[in-house]
């Protein structure tokens, strides 16, 4: 497990289990029951939260909004990984440099 | 047809409380 390192587009995120989310417009809100905080995770935020059920790859994060967003590439890649890494942060989600359910993505 | 692809808005964690 990484705590420090900087994110890269080889690691793979998943959510941690102790969150409670709900969707409140377009945006999606969530309470940590791991420190008791309450974030908003906006839209775009809320939509990368989707991604996040199963362990996945940065990349592979990056390109699915790449199809879904008009974003370029570079730029797209600099704000998930900012996103990311203040989630990991706040204790919200796992990274990893391997991918334990050995799912090609 | 291209789909039409949604505008960027950069992703954000915003702390409540």
């Amino acid at each position: 497990m990484i705590n420090t390192e900087t994110i890269t587009l080889s690691d793979y995120i998943v959510s941690c289990e102790q969150n409670i989310v709900s969707d409140m417009g377009d945006e999606k809100v969530m309470l940590s029951i791991r420190n008791g905080n309450y974030y908003n995770l906006g839209t775009t935020g809320g939509r990368i939260w989707d991604f996040l059920g199963e362990e996945i790859s940065v990349k592979k994060i990056v390109e699915q909004l790449l199809s879904e967003y008009d974003v370029e590439q570079k730029e797209c890649e600099h704000h998930v990984i900012s996103f990311l890494e203040h989630m990991r942060k706040e204790g919200l989600v796992l990274v990893t440099q391997e991918n334990k359910n050995n799912i090609l993505t | 047809q291209n789909q039409v692809k949604k505008a960027w808005q950069q992703p954000a964690l915003e702390v409540l409380n």
